[in-house]
C-alpha cells in the first residue's frame, strides 16, 4: 500500500511539472526530447560535480593554507 | 501598466450600502446566509437614490514572484518548441496542415504571413478543443455539449455523436436567467411571431419601422428614465456604427484602456484624435482633460469640437465596475460628454436591475450617451442608445445602423419587451425582481466563497463576472478540460484577450442557477486548486462563512 501512495505522490508531482513547464501542451514525442535535453544537461553536471568535487575542495583548502 | 498594481484607492475603500436595500422585502428568497437576513436591520432604509454611495473595494491582486517567473518560463519553452515545429514543417519533415501558397505563387507578395500567425499555428492550435464547443441545447443554467475527439492533435475534429447532458453552464452571459424555452413565457413571443412573421426585410428608415420598435423604444426609455431611445438590430454594430455619427474629425475620444473592440473600431471608423487612459484610473483621466481643455487640437491648437469620454459598466474580462460618480464631476467640471456602455452592467447590478447609474445613485440625465445590449441580461440580441431626445433624434437619421442595416426581428423585440416588463414588474408578478435579488446574492456567495478558498479573483465585488486568475498557460488548458470533465463548462481567456501572463477563466453568474449548481461548483473548484495549484492568493481571511457585508473589509490583511 505505501507503494501505491508513492507512486501517487510522484504522479502527481510529475503533472505539476508538466503543467508549470507548459509541457502539458505539447505532444508525446515533443515532451521526451524536452525530458531527455533536461535530464542528460542534469546528468552532466551532476557527473562533473561528482568527478571534480574533490580536486576543486583539495585546492581551495590548499589556498587557505589548511594543508599541505 | 496601471493593472498589475492595486489602483490607488483614493479613500474609496469604505462599506457598500446598496445591496441591503432589498433584505426587508421579498424573503421569497432565504439567503444563503440566514443569518446575513436577521442582521439586515442597520441598513435596510438607505434609500437608493442617496448621494452618499460607498464603493466596495476592488481588488487586482498580484501573484507571488514565482508565479510570473514559471509563465514566462512556459511560454518559453513553448516558443522554442514552436520554433522547432515551424523548421520542421519548412523542411518537409512534418505536414503542414495550415495554408500555403501554391508553388506557382512562390515568387509573389506573400499572401500568408506566416510570422504572424506563429502563435495560433503553434500554441492555440494545441489546445483549441478547448473552446468553439459544440452545444445542442439551450444555453440556459445546464446544457448539453457534444463531445469531440481529434486524432491529429486538433487540427481537425469528428463528432462522437454522444453528448454530455446537464453540463452546468458557467460560462453563458445570461444574467437573469431569461435565456429559457418555457411554453409559457414565451407564449406572447409566439403570438408576436404569428402576428409580424420572423424577417423584417428592410432597414428602419425604408419600410421595416414596425409598431413593436416604437414600443420598445419607449419602454427602454422609461427603464432607463431618460427621454428617449433608439434600438438596433445587433449590440456589436451598436457601438461601432453609432459612434461615427456622434463624433467625427476635430473630436477628441478618451477611451478607457480595456474598452471593448467595438467601442474601439467605432472610435477608430470615427475619424477622431484618440486618446487612452489607464483602466479606472480618474488621475489619469483627469491629467488628459486638463491636456486637451489647455493645448487643443494638435497643430492648429483650436479647441477640439467636442470631448467624448468613453467608459464601460462592467469591463467583462476584469469584472470592475466603472467609477461613475468621479467620472460624471470630472466631466461637468471640464465640460465634456460621457459615453456609457452598459453591455454587461444593465439588468445586473442595481438593485432593481437598472445598471451602474442605479448602483451609484446617480441621475440618468448626467450621462449623455447611455448604451447597452440586449444579449448579455435579456436573452435576446441588439442594442439600444438612450439619452436626450434630440440625441436620438438626430441618430435616426445619420446611424450607418439604422439607415442600411436591417431592423431587429419580432419575436426578438418581444422577448426583449416581455423581459424587461417583468424585470420592471408591469407584468404583474414578482419574478423580475427576485432574480435580481437572487443574482445579487448568488455573486455575493460565489465571490466571498472563493476569495475565502485562496483563489485570486479580480474585480468589483457586485460584479456578476468573477474571472479567476490561472496565469500559466499549462493550469489554463488543463483547467478548462478537467471542469469539462466534471461536468462544468467553463469559458478560459488566454493571451491576445488578455495580457500574456494574466490567463484567466471568467465565470458568468447567473439568476438561474440554484445554489446547489453553485455549491458544485464551488466543491469542485476547490478540488481542482488543490488538485493543480491554483490557490496564489496570499491573504487571509477567517473561516467562517460571510455573514454580513460590513465585515467584508476588516477580514482581511493586505498583502505588501
Amino acid at each position: 500500500m505505501a507503494f501505491e501512495d508513492v507512486w501517487k505522490k510522484i504522479s502527481w508531482l510529475y503533472y505539476q511539472y508538466i503543467l508549470v513547464t507548459a509541457l502539458y501542451m505539447l505532444e508525446p514525442w515533443e515532451r521526451a526530447i524536452f525530458n531527455s535535453i533536461l535530464i542528460s544537461v542534469a546528468g552532466m553536471a551532476v557527473y562533473t560535480g561528482y568527478v571534480f568535487m574533490p580536486q576543486h575542495i583539495m585546492a581551495i583548502l590548499q589556498y587557505f593554507e589548511m594543508v599541505q | 501598466m496601471a493593472r498589475t498594481t492595486a489602483p490607488v484607492p483614493n479613500g474609496n475603500l469604505k462599506i457598500q450600502l446598496n445591496g441591503n436595500n432589498f433584505k426587508n422585502e421579498n424573503c421569497k428568497k432565504n439567503g444563503y446566509h440566514n443569518k446575513a437576513q436577521k442582521n439586515s436591520t442597520a441598513h435596510s432604509a438607505g434609500p437608493p437614490s442617496s448621494r452618499q454611495r460607498f464603493q466596495r473595494p476592488e481588488s487586482f491582486e498580484n501573484p507571488p514572484m514565482y508565479v510570473a517567473v514559471m509563465t514566462y518560463l512556459g511560454f518559453g519553452i513553448v516558443t522554442l518548441f514552436g520554433y522547432f515545429r515551424d523548421f520542421l514543417r519548412a523542411v518537409g519533415l512534418e505536414k503542414c496542415h495550415i495554408a500555403r501558397e501554391r508553388e506557382e505563387q512562390k515568387d509573389f507578395v506573400p499572401l500568408y504571413q506566416d510570422f504572424e500567425n506563429f502563435y495560433t499555428r503553434n500554441l492555440y492550435m494545441r489546445v483549441r478543443d478547448n473552446w468553439n464547443r459544440p452545444i445542442c441545447s439551450l444555453p440556459g443554467p445546464v446544457f448539453d455539449v457534444m463531445e469531440r475527439v481529434s486524432p491529429d492533435y486538433n487540427w481537425t475534429f469528428s463528432l462522437t455523436g454522444k453528448t454530455i447532458d446537464n453540463v452546468i453552464n458557467m460560462g453563458s452571459y445570461n444574467y437573469l436567467g431569461f435565456a429559457e424555452n418555457d411554453g409559457d413565457f414565451l407564449k406572447t413571443v409566439a403570438d408576436r411571431t404569428q402576428q409580424y412573421g420572423l424577417g423584417v426585410c428592410s432597414t428602419r428608415q425604408e419600410m421595416g419601422n414596425l409598431a413593436i420598435h416604437e414600443e420598445l423604444e419607449q419602454l427602454v426609455a422609461t427603464f432607463l428614465g431618460v427621454e428617449s431611445s433608439m434600438i438596433f438590430g445587433m449590440g456589436f454594430a451598436t457601438n461601432s456604427m453609432n459612434i461615427p455619427a456622434l463624433v467625427g474629425k476635430g473630436c477628441l475620444i478618451l477611451s478607457d484602456e480595456l474598452n471593448h473592440t467595438s467601442l474601439i473600431l467605432g472610435a477608430r471608423l470615427s475619424g477622431a484624435t484618440i486618446w487612452v487612459f489607464k483602466h479606472n484610473n480618474m488621475q489619469s483621466l483627469e491629467r488628459l482633460l486638463r491636456e486637451a481643455v489647455c493645448s487643443g487640437q494638435p497643430r492648429t491648437h483650436r479647441p477640439w469640437r467636442k470631448v467624448l469620454i468613453m467608459v464601460e459598466g462592467i469591463y467583462s474580462m476584469e469584472g470592475s465596475v466603472v467609477r461613475l460618480p468621479d467620472i460624471v464631476a470630472l466631466k461637468k467640471k471640464y465640460k465634456a460628454y460621457l459615453y456609457l456602455d452598459e453591455a454587461h452592467s444593465i439588468g445586473a447590478v442595481g438593485p432593481t436591475g437598472r445598471g451602474v447609474t442605479e448602483l451609484f445613485g446617480l441621475d440618468p440625465s448626467d450621462i449623455d450617451v447611455m448604451m447597452g445590449t440586449f444579449t448579455k441580461s435579456f436573452g435576446a440580441a441588439g442594442g439600444y442608445i438612450a439619452g436626450k431626445k434630440e440625441l436620438v433624434d438626430s441618430l435616426r437619421s445619420h446611424s450607418h445602423s439604422a439607415v442600411y442595416a436591417s431592423a431587429m426581428s419580432p419575436p426578438v423585440t418581444e422577448q426583449i419587451l416581455r423581459a424587461m416588463k417583468c424585470i420592471m414588474g408591469l407584468d404583474g408578478t414578482t419574478v423580475g425582481q427576485a432574480r435580481v435579488h437572487q443574482l445579487a446574492e448568488n455573486t455575493r456567495y460565489f465571490r466571498s466563497r472563493l476569495q475565502e478558498m485562496g483563489f485570486i479573483i479580480y474585480g468589483n465585488d457586485d460584479s456578476p463576472v468573477v474571472p479567476i486568475l490561472l496565469y500559466m498557460p499549462g493550469k489554463v488548458v488543463a483547467f478548462s478540460r478537467a471542469m469539462l470533465k466534471r461536468k462544468i463548462g467553463v469559458v478560459v481567456v488566454g493571451f491576445p484577450a488578455t495580457p500574456i501572463t494574466e490567463a484567466r477563466a471568467r465565470f458568468c453568474l447567473s439568476a438561474a442557477h440554484t445554489k446547489a449548481m453553485l455549491d458544485q461548483v464551488l466543491f469542485d473548484l476547490n478540488e481542482l486548486g488543490d488538485d493543480l495549484c491554483l490557490k496564489f492568493s496570499r491573504r487571509k481571511y477567517s473561516p467562517r462563512p460571510q455573514q454580513h457585508n460590513n465585515n467584508d473589509d476588516t477580514d482581511f490583511e493586505l498583502d505588501s
